[in-house]
């Protein structure tokens, strides 16, 4: 994950933790500890751990969403604290985030067409044009007639197909993604994925996924970063990691992995 | 010991289910696989004589020669718990939050068996050991939310096990958890069964889950079974149509650690999505969403068997391969 050039997202001995955490000098109490990691422009980064790592925290911090206490992160070499009033939305409009379940993250009273419509009035300040939705919303292999209706009356596929729309119609660079399909029934979850990838190498974005299924990161995802307990515990290309994983946590996951999945050649 | 024959569940005239054959044969572990709205749980409520009130179930479920069907609800109580053992999705739900371990498992020993006193004690201590946990004398002692949720599952097994029933049925018992906590939860399913002669249904909506416990399979959709069998023969060989393209639908991991060769490898899809309940097509339930259908399809297939360990309900199945 390092490069010569600048990297797109650069994090330095970050630390987080939620408010009214009982912060001791052992170091407990932080969700995320003195985390440090590059992310190149169009790299696709797995993010994988147990629940309770800090996975999705860290996405959260990374995209601005939460607000770390200590350390540096920086987008495009500017520390995003830096990012104020335009800069601020500017962060937000480059960097989206697909949540796990598209029934809780789209407002049930809005037609599609209007959570559409939402993220480009907020961060680009116009209103889209039919034209515009129409084609954010083929993109991700919906038929328009999805624009008049309400969430309740899609399946969940076609929700978290809406859902991808809405981050990618601000045109971010980064989009990051936090279990996209784990809500998702089995015959559909293949669907989505292929969907992600082919909008990643079509879009060019770089893609930062959190998944707990490793086989589905060994199938996206060029780079892979293992957390537990707040800490990064290993990171490098996926390949290298996983087939010679240099920490027993990683060996556990991945043997735990394999015995509950199908091989395939 | 148990027998699905024409069993039918509908609700508000939408058929649930309709299963016309599923056997479970003494000491295996059956995996019923389906996805949402398949008719998965269902199935196993309508076992376990929970379904809603306005559920209509016909036909026999049949357990050691009765129907349970038939039985009154005291009867039913005593096979309940006592002969078929049940276990949930999500242990904390389960579990009395306000209630202490050891008393939430020893009232399944009071319910179920004639031990008292002492006796009752050292037989939860002697549950919470088979299923594996630490100190289980102080363990009794704790609530629900100071456990972690492979413990509190493992709690819920040791109370579904506490009258020795011959049946257990567990509905999603590790979609919950992380993968680590539910590969120790999977071993302790397969131990307990062998050890105990103890059959298993097992529910869940991942085949790759379901070929780690399983010796049988039978793949539900639409409420009905479309598939069952030897797990390797159904997992190697699939033939209707769904299976094969639910098995090519699974990530999967790579064979003989060959990560590198695995990158950048699309999934293979299946068209459409889950229908809700009650609107699956006639006939072949998956013909709306196959590209093998034909005007056959309209129909419901025959129950055709190649191998006496293998049948399938699919007009155009599959040369033996994945689709």
């Amino acid at each position: 994950m390092t490069s010569s050039s600048t990297p797109l997202v650069s994090v330095e001995q970050m630390s987080f933790h939620y408010p009214r955490a009982k912060i001791t000098s052992g170091g407990s109490g932080w969700t995320l500890q003195d985390i440090s990691l590059n992310i190149d422009l169009k790299a696709t980064v797995g993010i994988v751990g147990e629940s309770g790592s800090g996975k999705s925290t860290l996405i959260r911090v990374m995209c601005g969403l939460l607000h770390h206490q200590q350390g540096t992160v920086r987008f495009n070499g500017k520390d995003i604290n830096e990012y104020q009033g335009d800069g601020a939305n500017e962060l937000r409009r480059q960097n989206q985030i697909v949540f796990q379940n598209p029934r809780r993250s789209l407002d049930p009273r809005m037609t599609i067409r209007r959570s559409l419509t939402e993220p480009i009035r907020a961060l680009q300040d116009r209103t889209p044009d039919d034209q515009e939705l129409v084609a954010s919303i083929k993109r991700v292999g919906l038929g328009p007639e999805v624009l008049s209706r309400f969430p309740h009356q899609l399946s969940g596929g076609q929700l978290q197909r809406v859902g991808i729309a809405r981050s990618l119609s601000v045109s971010p660079t980064v989009l990051y993604a936090d279990e996209p399909v784990s809500a998702l029934d089995v015959s559909v979850q293949a669907q989505v994925l292929n969907l992600l990838m082919d909008l990643r190498d079509q879009m060019g974005l770089t893609l930062v996924m959190v998944s707990h299924d490793l086989g589905v990161v060994s199938r996206m995802c060029e780079q892979i970063i293992v957390m537990r307990h707040g800490h990064i515990v290993e990171a490098g290309r996926t390949s290298d990691v996983l087939s010679k994983p240099s920490s027993d946590y990683t060996a556990t996951l991945l043997k735990a992995a394999r015995a509950a999945s199908l091989e395939r050649s | 010991m148990l027998h699905l024959r024409n069993l039918r569940v509908t609700i508000d005239d939408y058929e649930i289910i309709n299963i016309d054959d599923l056997a479970l044969q003494p000491g295996t572990r059956l995996g019923l696989v389906g996805e949402s709205g398949s008719g998965k749980t269902m199935t196993a409520k309508a076992i376990a004589g929970l379904l809603p009130n306005e559920a209509k179930v016909s036909g026999d479920v049949n357990f050691d020669g009765r129907n349970l069907l038939e039985l009154s609800d005291r009867e039913l109580a005593k096979v309940r718990g006592k002969r078929i053992g049940f276990v949930f999705q999500d242990p904390a739900r389960s579990l009395n939050p306000m209630m202490r371990i050891g008393k939430q498992v020893s009232e399944a020993i009071r319910i179920h068996t004639d031990l008292k006193g002492r006796a009752v004690t050292d037989k939860v201590i002697d549950l919470l050991r088979q299923v594996q946990l630490p100190e289980p004398e102080t363990l009794l002692r704790r609530y629900p939310h100071q456990l972690s949720g492979g413990q509190q599952q493992r709690v819920m097994i040791a109370a579904a096990i506490a009258a020795d029933p011959d049946l257990l049925i567990a509905d999603e018992p590790t979609t919950a958890l992380d993968v680590t906590v539910q590969e120790e939860i999977l071993r302790l399913l397969i131990s307990l069964s062998e050890q105990r002669k103890m059959s298993l249904l097992f529910v869940s909506h991942d085949l790759g889950v379901v070929r780690f416990v399983c010796n049988q399979v039978a793949v539900i959709y639409g409420g009905n079974i479309v598939e069952a069998g030897d797990i390797d023969s159904i997992i190697n060989r699939p033939q209707h149509r769904y299976t094969a393209a639910l098995l090519a639908a699974n990530p999967g991991m790579p064979k003989d650690d060959n990560f590198s060769a695995f990158i950048g490898r699309r999934l293979q899809t299946i068209t459409g999505s889950v229908p809700a309940v009650g609107r699956f097509p006639s006939g072949c339930r998956f013909r709306n969403r196959c590209q093998h259908a034909s005007e056959k399809c309209v129909t419901t297939p025959p129950i055709t068997s190649d191998s006496p360990n293998h049948r399938h309900l699919c007009w155009h199945p599959t040369q033996g391969g994945r689709s």
